[in-house]
């Protein structure tokens, strides 16, 4: 099988162009070689013109020349005086260069001998003229004037000279001289130099067309690659030697490739120039906005360059507006501000941390913290500042404290108590066997009251934690019913408060952890023995059906405020109500409750009205029959 | 439907009541809507009292997400029942929510 060989156009394409030019020079070439034809066409056709005007002037010079000598020899046939006829032929002839001159009497077309030669401009040798006949007979047509016939540069002329009364003579004119087309030199070398000057100038004009064209073609050969798909700068580029042209195509395709890498950064950086979407961002703008932290990059006149999706919910924007704004116009906290503007004009190049609180009452107070750092070292005309909304953080750090406060305050109260009730028995070992069973008592009231405190402290802690776990059992509810009237009874004889149980005939079966029901239970009981003033009544009223024992613990006691009866469950929370601020207590035990319900599927829930007492219900799911 | 709103720190627990289905979906959308504004996204949904979905209620909890999910957040589920789940989880939907035991394991969550 014969080697594949390219198409005869490729061929021949390959054969008039270097390699790197392109049809285009070839079109050029074609046309210098056209404007090359034209011009040796527009030379012969120049030349050939100048050769027949050339011959016929010296057809009228020699039509001119006979006329003369035909009126001439008229005068001198009519008179019979030749003698200087023959001698202004001669002269004549001689002066036009006129090869062959005469005059000759009769039919110049008839035989020589019949022909009596009057005059010749170069007679033969030895040739002697007949004298003038009185008449001889007609030649030429006298009323015709001129005869001429030429064949190739031979000219003949023949002139009729009518002589009245006598008859008419032939004056024949015979020249042969050559015009060649290239026989005037002056004619020659203009058409030469111009020819000359038109080679130059279409040399100079095909090689600058040359470069020009080969410099579009390889545009356009780099126009086709770029259409095929081609991306590489050095695949596309030109040769800069090929001209003006290709040096800004160069150029062109440098831009692009600038325009193309900052598009690619600002797509990434998720920016949204020249309008485009930001949502045919890259991928890591789709990971900035997968950030719950607001990501903001401003330049040295704080505008905002890249705010990612957080960071336009922090400053209450929209997503899509957010960039090219003005910082100042959307975070107000001149701390915050000042910081940012030390660190995006290059004051400082440390990581700066400013907290700033917004929002207001109804809707709750927002604390955002931006941490404010230039992009790189080395560039001190930008800043990113990530936000984070700590307001939980804050919430939690500041109910610390204030547990660590009140926690600080309850528990040196029982052991101050035990202290001082230690020192007394061992200052004074021999007390009275009542007083020393009295401080035992009071010691040993406080110490179980500690217990109990670091014990809602590690059910916090554990809550927190996610670790509190439930030792499961088949709980008797009747026995712990028994216990909790026998807990509260003094303390509830001791406040003159009606402590009452509604107990069902039957219980329920319940699986549970036995300590931490009864736990809930006591945080329940206790608190509505605390909070309800002496006089009082507190009702545990158990009722149960085939899914959920209910067990309400009603009491005619202070009451909540409605909007702080969601709050009461919140860890360390205590109702703002002025009767209370002399009650103990560290806020847990509800919290710590409800958990303990939740964990066993039940829930405790508050119906309360101020003056008039709270009910707490607490509900466990009953174990199926 | 009933919709109960309260904080609980920082936090908004916002706590419907009955079928998220219909008309009461289109209710719970824009009381949503409203807390997502204010709350900068602190919130949770407390689905313990949520009886079931239907296709209008799902949307309405993935319009929710989407618009979380801008700002590279998730909508917190508590609570929600094994009816609720289950649709979740057969739409595929499940994936586009975290899913808390209780409120306040959700509300921690912030922490």
């Amino acid at each position: 099988m014969p080697p594949d060989r390219p198409p005869i156009k490729a061929r021949l394409a390959s054969c008039l162009l270097s390699p790197g030019e392109s049809v285009v020079a070839a079109l050029g070439l074609g046309g210098a070689i056209l404007m090359m034809t034209a011009i040796a066409a527009s030379g012969w056709w120049t030349l050939h013109t100048n050769q027949e005007s050339r011959r016929d002037a010296r057809q009228l010079e020699l039509r001119t020349v006979a006329e003369l000598l035909a009126e001439n020899a008229r005068s001198a046939l009519g008179s019979g005086e030749l003698s200087n006829l023959r001698t202004l032929i001669t002269a004549v002839a001689a002066r036009h260069e006129i090869e062959h001159l005469s005059l000759a009497l009769g039919d110049p077309a008839a035989s020589q001998p019949d022909r009596l030669v009057i005059a010749d401009a170069n007679p033969k040798p030895g040739t002697r003229y007949a004298p003038l006949p009185d008449a001889w007979p007609s030649g030429l047509d006298p009323e015709q004037l001129t005869v001429l016939t030429r064949a190739g540069d031979t000219v003949q002329l023949d002139a009729p000279v009518p002589v009245p009364g006598k008859g008419v003579a032939a004056l024949s004119l015979r020249d042969s001289r050559a015009f060649p087309l290239l026989g005037q030199w002056e004619v020659v070398a203009g058409i030469g130099a111009i020819g000359v000057a038109g080679m130059a100038a279409l040399l100079a004009g095909y090689r600058a067309a040359r470069s020009r064209f080969r410099a579009l073609g390889a545009i356009r050969d780099a126009l086709a690659a770029l259409a095929a798909g081609e991306k590489e700068h050095a695949a596309l580029s030109v040769c800069p030697d090929f001209g003006k042209e290709a040096r800004e195509w160069n150029r062109l395709l440098e831009e692009v490739s600038t325009l193309r890498s900052r598009l690619a950064i600002d797509r990434a950086a998720g920016g949204s120039s020249a309008g485009t979407n930001r949502r045919q961002g890259g991928d890591l703008n789709s990971l900035c906005d997968g950030l719950w932290q607001g990501l903001v990059l401003v330049d040295d006149q704080l505008q905002i360059r890249y705010a990612n999706g957080a960071a336009a919910v922090f400053l209450r924007a929209k997503r899509d507006d957010v960039q090219g704004k003005h910082l100042p116009s959307l975070v107000t906290d001149p701390a915050t501000l000042e910081a940012v503007r030390a660190v995006a004009t290059g004051q400082t190049r440390s990581r700066t941390v400013v907290e700033s609180e917004v929002g207001d009452p109804e809707n709750g107070r927002t604390v955002l913290r931006f941490s404010v750092r230039p992009v790189r070292k080395d560039d001190s005309a930008t800043a990113i500042l990530v936000i984070e909304d700590v307001t939980q953080q804050r919430l939690a750090d500041e109910a610390r404290q204030a547990f660590v406060a009140t926690a600080t305050h309850e528990l040196r109260t029982p052991l101050t108590n035990v202290r001082l009730y230690v020192d007394t028995l061992l200052e004074d070992p021999q007390q009275d066997p009542r007083a020393r069973a009295d401080a035992m008592n009071v010691i040993s009231t406080e110490v179980r009251r500690l217990e109990r405190m670091v014990g809602d402290m590690l059910s916090v802690a554990q809550i927190e934690a996610g670790q509190i776990k439930l030792h499961r059992g088949e709980i008797s509810l009747q026995p712990i019913f028994d216990e909790l009237g026998h807990d509260f009874a003094k303390q509830a004889a001791d406040k003159d408060i009606t402590l009452k149980f509604d107990l069902p005939p039957k219980w329920p079966q319940v699986d549970g952890d036995r300590d931490k029901v009864v736990m809930a239970l006591h945080n329940l009981v206790g608190n509505a023995v605390k909070y309800t003033p002496a006089g009082g009544q507190v009702l545990v009223r158990v009722s149960a059906d085939a899914q959920t024992l209910t067990i309400d613990v009603a009491d005619n006691g202070i009451g909540i405020k409605p909007d702080e009866q969601p709050m009461v469950f919140e860890k360390f929370y205590r109702a703002k109500d002025r009767r209370i601020a002399g009650v103990a207590g560290t806020g847990l035990g509800l919290s710590i409750a409800r958990e303990v319900v939740r964990l066993h599927g039940g829930d405790i829930t508050v119906q309360s009205e101020i003056d008039k007492g709270s009910t707490f219900t607490m509900t466990l799911p009953a174990k199926a029959a | 439907m009933d919709i109960l709103e309260q904080r609980q720190g920082a936090v908004t627990v916002i706590k419907p009541s009955g079928p998220l289905v219909g008309t009461d979906a289109d209710e719970f959308q824009q009381r949503l809507a409203g807390v997502i504004d204010r709350s900068l996204g602190r919130f949770v949904i407390d689905a313990a009292e949520l009886a079931y979905v239907d296709s209008r209620g799902l949307e309405v909890l993935k319009a929710a997400s989407d618009v979380l999910a801008q700002s590279g957040q998730a909508v917190r589920l508590a609570s929600a029942n094994e009816t609720v789940r289950e649709v979740l989880d057969l739409t595929d939907l499940a994936r586009c929510f975290e899913h808390y035991q209780d409120v306040s394991a959700a509300v921690r969550s912030f922490l």
